[in-house]
């Protein structure tokens, strides 16, 4: 328990030594310190604390930058080229000024999350009060808050206690961000470490708002088995009226489905939602449905389903307003952070707001009141949805669409201002001619940017086009997704540690992040549950884990449908939105609580090497976009986790890419004997920007390698890496002797092929260490 | 290493299901009454390498569809394998023929049940010698101490019945044997430091009495996979001299610790909680806590889900259990180390323990004895440790009469006795310490007065 802002006066105090009377204390904090865990050594760390593990991970995986322009102009010396070995008017170079752009990036979304959990938690706390206890899996977890723990050194009891935390994140992001002023840090690797302590930060901030919020709304509890919510555009029940959700930030829809309860409702309302204000309404209530990720805004509002739209923060499409008014149904920004020029109408009475919205005469309004938008939302939609009649702007059938598509001139410019550079000219060419399967087909592919439209001098809708064109695709989407579970339990986690070292598990997978996605949402739901059934433990959130359901196997079966919800050999693990990432970090570290009782309090570095050395995780974020995103990456990095990106991660402007190929870059002290052995280039990578999916799947099956890995569970890791590599490369991968430290490593099945090829490559053989990258954690013998 | 087999060999194929309208045929299951897997350790002379037999319908041979009965008789031979390891290398069959793509293997011993794919049957498996095949190339190269195996299938309904019973009766000879076998008929027990991996300072042992913390390594296979890799994970440890018979600790056993655990551990019992408990690493399946106010052990496993009687729930002792460390009072056990009838023997076994849950106490019910198996109380019957007191006393459990005269718990401190000193000024008032750090202390008007002897309470 830590409280801030504490008075205590004292009438009379009478002791041995003095007696005091009408004192008034002020303090700034109280620590009242009931956990009997001695403190670690770096709680609270600041920009530089860290520095020395930081640099040790990035002297392995050194920056391979890819530079996405070569101009700097963020001050007015500039604009100043880069290129080459130039430098900046400022002096400052180009791989500096790369590093330097990821770091605002990574501040850009620690500041997010963090506003993010900052606005949800001073709701909670108004609504609930700060006593509030925090809960986020009755008994089940022990360790209720394990980034928080690591990080500040403090065990949060209730909802207060989370403040500090913040606080700390705040004055943190202010330092970060300062550092990228012209003529702060000139170092590449340093601005690298800062990005590391950014995503330390976002995590902090994730975890804060994902634990106020399990706790304060009675969202899922680690629960392995929460219930399945309703997925795709084909669930909503349109002969109702509709509300659309956008955003991450939960409370205005939780008060709209609290007024639809309070007024028995709840069956005449569809409420729907896209992002992760979805996936967090889904765990408010399981009859809230998704519609899909950030893709499906542009889609879903041109539909004309939803009969008002209510956005709060973060990936809510700048242009929601317009194709709101498009299809005549009012929008209500909710959030200080995304207020779209509309008029504040936070204190006006609900009854004019809606006879406004209803009567046409406002096409969107700010409230910032929550409960006041849950009201106003459902009564609009109520009164609008008669009235409006589902009017779309998407071409109203078949013959609509040729005609559109007859007045292409095949220019080409829309295909150029396609970022997946789909066939849009030769698909439109075709649907002029009567044939939409062009269309149809891109459709799959598209990520509803809508970039394609503004260059087209004909005024074609193009993304409207693929819509129609595909509207019996859109119809079909009814899928199901195992709604956001929260944290890991603790024993979830003792019950994997067995079938880790009996070489029964291989790794765990998470797929997390955004939906810009090279090829539609259905290769991440592919690869989900290949590596389900290869018995990996697969983790999803956010973006990723709706995709993850959008896709049905024969038997009709969503991969939620298919496999389980434990964390445990080919579950599929729904942790929740973008903020529930921080259970997925926080089930690594507490693998070092619970089987190596390592302590957590304030006790980041040795965790990291714990978790670097030993915990064969890797984080997948397919269609990363968001600075978020970059933010949650650098989180997992600095645990030592690697991540792989999809193709659009190279515009994240460098990879932390290991150099297997340099022996000497592989050492790990060997905490038993204290000598510095061989440890393999495992995890070979930090950050890894895959081409296709093919390559994505090997690479992940080679990441969850870690020097400590038991035989067992090397030869299985192996397997998968070997025979992903067969089946989408082609034959055995030519570094597999880089992976094999004894013999009792060799896959079984495989063992004559292997041993030929480590025979080619002259292999030698090589213990297996008690691996660290600490000096200081060298066993020391007890005394006596 | 498998060319010549038409499917793909691979541990990928591990846990694939055959649905029924994929099936080709069906092998044992729950349609058939008789079926069984089984090996056989015979002399050398009698065992022809390589050779595998099929008495009765080959797959080509059968129905497409229907189900029919099977008996896979294992028979193998080598100058160090020993009877005593015929369940551990029996075990394999079930992992080496699921690696067989479109060949699902389910359960083991009388109760199995296999499936073969419409897909793999079209690719070319449509004989039992391919089976075969594939097995004896695992078993000869993953355990280099059988020399010689020769493999039975047999799916003819009248042959297979001798050969079912035969197999029922050793495997009952075998479980009799397992039961039987105490920790003073072996000269070796077995450690395992897989768990090191995570837990640096773990080693389990591993006795015929003392099964692992995990319940996935027994006395058998420890000695298996020893025998196979003794440079391995698991490894033999000689039992050397027992210091100790009461409490289990041996010379052996405590060097082994020793030198293992990194001098982190040096001394260990096997049948207690006290004093010198063994370690365990996370993933034990229960614990036995002590319950100081009744003097006894409550046990909980891992899938309870409530707080067990003294008001902790599984996940909060284990974080004190855990670690490789010894813990006295909190020790992490498997759920067949509790059928064992060494089972924390020096601390008093069953006559100590006063609750569990009441899923486990159920399922251990014939290794309780009868006198005790009562007076055990459940969640169901004591949700305190006062209720539990209670529960002790009016079902005469054998703690009862450890209970001394009973001492008062000293009273809560209600009122808030205040403590003022100079220097740091720490605070202690109703029950919480203050310690005012930097803190700028306003009084409209501070008297210091001489110290006075201590005033009465109460005045
Ligand atoms: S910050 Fe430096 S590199 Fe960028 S524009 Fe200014 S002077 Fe040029
Ligand atoms: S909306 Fe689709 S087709 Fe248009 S630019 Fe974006 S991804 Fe390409
Ligand atoms: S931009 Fe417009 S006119 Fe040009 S090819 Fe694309 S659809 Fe046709
Ligand atoms: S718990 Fe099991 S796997 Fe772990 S060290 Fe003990 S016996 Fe080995």
């Amino acid at each position: 328990m830590s409280r801030k802002g504490v008075n205590i006066k004292i009438k009379e105090l009478n002791s041995d030594i003095a007696q005091l009377r009408d004192i008034s204390l002020t303090i700034g904090a109280i620590n009242n310190d009931t956990w009997d865990e001695p403190m670690g050594p770096t709680p609270f760390p600041s920009l530089t604390t860290l520095r020395n593990w930081d640099l040790t991970l990035l002297n392995r995986y050194k920056p391979f930058y890819l530079p996405f322009c070569d101009l700097c102009c963020l001050c007015t010396y500039g604009k100043c080229d880069l290129s080459g070995t130039k430098r900046g008017a400022c002096g400052i170079s180009m791989p500096a000024q790369q590093s330097r752009t990821v770091l605002i990036t990574a501040c850009i979304g620690a500041s997010t999350h963090c506003g993010h959990a900052r606005h949800l938690l001073d709701h909670l706390i108004e609504k609930y009060g700060g006593d509030f206890l925090i809960n986020v899996g009755d008994t089940g977890v022990e360790v209720e808050a394990p980034v928080i723990r690591l990080v500040c050194g403090i065990k949060p009891v209730t909802l207060s206690d989370l403040e500090p935390v913040l606080d700390y994140c705040e004055n943190q992001i202010t330092q970060l961000l300062a550092v990228t002023h012209t003529g702060q840090e000139g170092y590449q690797l340093d601005f690298e470490s800062k990005v590391l302590h950014a995503g330390m930060i976002d995590q902090l901030g994730m975890e804060v708002a994902d634990i106020a919020q399990i706790s304060a709304l009675g969202f899922p509890k680690a629960d392995p088995e929460s219930s399945l919510a309703d997925l795709g555009l084909g669930t909503v029940d349109t002969g109702k009226p509709v509300i659309l959700v956008i955003g991450h930030n939960v409370p205005p829809s939780t008060e709209i489905i609290d007024y639809l309860q309070k007024k028995s409702l709840t069956s005449d309302v569809e409420v729907t939602g896209i992002c992760c204000t979805a996936l967090d309404i889904t765990r408010y209530s399981s009859k809230a449905k998704i519609i899909g990720p950030i893709s499906w805004q542009l889609r879903y509002i041109r539909s004309g389903i939803p009969d008002v739209v209510v956005i709060d923060e973060q990936c809510v499409r700048a242009d929601t307003l317009q194709e709101s008014a498009h299809i005549r149904a009012p929008l209500i920004a909710t959030s200080e952070k995304n207020c779209l020029g509309l008029p504040d109408r936070t204190d006006d009475p609900v009854d004019e707001i809606v006879h406004d919205f209803i009567t046409g005469k406002q096409t969107g309004a700010l409230i910032l009141d929550p409960v006041k938008v849950g009201e106003v939302a459902v009564r609009t939609s109520i009164g609008i949805a008669p009235l409006r009649k589902k009017h779309k702007t998407l071409p109203k059938d078949t013959d609509a669409i040729i005609a559109l598509a007859k007045k292409c001139t095949q220019c080409v410019l829309c295909r150029r201002a396609c970022p997946n550079d789909l066939p849009l000219p030769a698909a439109i060419k075709a649907a002029a001619q009567g044939n939409l399967s062009g269309l149809d087909e891109i459709y799959d592919d598209c990520l509803g940017c809508g970039r394609c439209e503004p260059p087209c001098a004909q005024k074609i809708p193009i993304h409207s086009l693929i819509v129609a064109a595909a509207g019996k695709k859109t119809r079909d989407e009814t899928y199901c997704i195992r709604t956001g579970r929260g944290a890991i339990q603790d024993v979830e986690i003792r019950k994997v540690g067995g079938p880790i070292v009996l070489g029964e598990i291989p790794g765990i997978v998470a797929f997390v992040g955004c939906a810009n996605y090279p090829k539609g949402s259905r290769e991440v739901a592919e690869m989900c549950m290949e590596f389900a059934k290869r018995r990996y433990i697969v983790c999803t959130s956010g973006c990723s884990a709706m995709s993850a359901g959008m896709y049905r196997n024969e038997d009709g079966k969503t991969a939620y449908e298919q496999y389980s919800g434990h964390f445990e050999a080919g579950g599929i693990v729904n942790v929740g939105s973008c903020v529930s990432n921080a259970h997925i970090a926080g089930a690594a570290i507490k693998i070092a609580s619970i089987f190596a009782k390592r302590p957590l309090r304030g006790n980041y570095e040795e965790i990291a090497d714990y978790v670097y050395n030993r915990v064969g995780a890797v984080g997948v974020a397919w269609g990363a976009m968001s600075q978020k995103a970059a933010a949650i990456a650098a989180g997992f990095w600095r645990l030592g986790i690697p991540v792989v990106v999809g193709p659009h991660g190279t515009k994240y402007r460098r990879m932390l890419l290991g150099r297997s190929d340099k022996e000497e870059d592989w050492y790990v002290y060997d905490a038993r004997t204290g000598k510095k052995v061989y440890g393999g280039p495992v995890p070979e990578h930090l950050f890894f920007a895959a081409e296709t999916k093919e390559e994505a799947m090997v690479m992940i099956a080679k990441l969850t390698m870690r020097p400590n890995d038991t035989s067992k569970g090397r030869a299985n890791k192996l397997a998968n890496y070997i025979d992903l590599h067969k089946r989408l490369v082609g034959g055995i991968p030519p570094d597999v002797h880089l992976f094999v430290r004894t013999l009792s490593d060799v896959p079984l099945t495989m063992k004559d092929e292997i041993v030929t090829h480590l025979h080619d490559h002259s292999w030698k053989e090589n213990p297996i260490p008690d691996p660290t990258l600490l000096k200081r954690m060298i066993h020391k013998e007890k005394e006596g | 290493m498998f060319e010549n087999i038409p499917v793909e060999v691979g541990l990928v194929h591990e846990g694939e299901r055959v649905r029924k309208n994929d099936m080709q045929v069906e092998l044992g299951g729950p349609s058939e009454s008789e079926k069984f897997e089984i090996v056989r350790v015979l002399p050398m002379d009698q065992v022809t390498d390589g050779k595998i037999e099929i008495i009765g319908p080959d797959l080509s041979e059968m129905e497409p569809g229907a189900h029919y009965p099977i008996g896979i008789l294992v028979e193998v031979a080598g100058t160090r394998i020993e009877t005593d390891l015929e369940g551990v290398v029996e075990r394999r069959v079930h992992e080496y023929a699921n690696y067989i793509e479109g060949f699902m293997h389910l359960n083991q011993r009388y109760d199995i049940w296999i499936r073969l794919s419409k897909k793999s049957f079209k690719k070319g498996l449509t004989s039992f010698t391919l089976i075969g095949r594939v097995m004896h190339e695992l078993f000869r190269n993953e355990l280099p101490i059988i020399e010689r195996v020769q493999i039975t299938f047999i799916t003819d309904w009248e042959k297979i019945h001798p050969l079912y019973a035969e197999a029922m009766a050793t495997y009952e000879a075998r479980d009799a044997r397992a039961r039987g076998l105490s920790d003073d008929d072996v000269d070796e027990f077995y450690g395992c430091a897989l768990c090191q991996s995570f837990a640096p300072t773990h080693v389990c042992v591993i006795t015929p009495q003392r099964y692992a913390n995990c319940g996935a390594i027994s006395w058998f296979d420890g000695r298996a996979a020893a025998g196979i890799d003794p440079k391995g994970p698991i490894f033999a440890i000689d039992k050397g001299e027992c210091l100790d018979r009461e409490n289990g600790e041996y010379t052996g056993i405590n060097e082994s610790a020793k030198k293992r655990s990194m001098g982190e551990v040096d001394r260990v019992y096997l049948y207690s909680a006290f004093g010198y408990p063994h370690t365990s690493c996370g993933c034990f399946e229960g614990i036995a806590f002590y319950i100081p106010e009744v003097d006894g052990f409550g046990i909980v496993h891992r899938g309870f889900r409530q707080v067990t009687v003294n008001g902790l729930a599984f996940s909060t002792m284990a974080d004190s259990t855990a670690g490789g460390r010894q813990v006295e009072g909190f020790h992490g056990i498997s759920i067949e180390y509790m059928r064992s009838s060494k089972f924390m023997h020096a601390d008093g076994g069953y006559n100590r323990v006063v609750w569990m849950p009441s899923e486990i106490k159920e399922r251990l019910k014939e290794y309780i004895p009868a006198e005790v198996y009562d007076a055990i109380a459940t969640e169901k019957d004591a949700e305190s440790v006062a209720d539990l007191k209670t529960f002790l006393e009016t079902h005469h459990h054998p703690v009862v009469k450890r209970w001394i005269k009973e001492e008062e718990p000293a009273e809560e401190t209600t009122g808030a006795p205040v403590v003022f000193s100079a220097g740091d000024i720490p605070v202690t008032m109703g029950g919480f310490r203050v310690i005012l750090k930097n803190a700028k202390i306003t009084a409209e008007k501070v008297i210091i007065l001489p110290v006075k002897p201590p005033v009465q309470k109460g005045r």
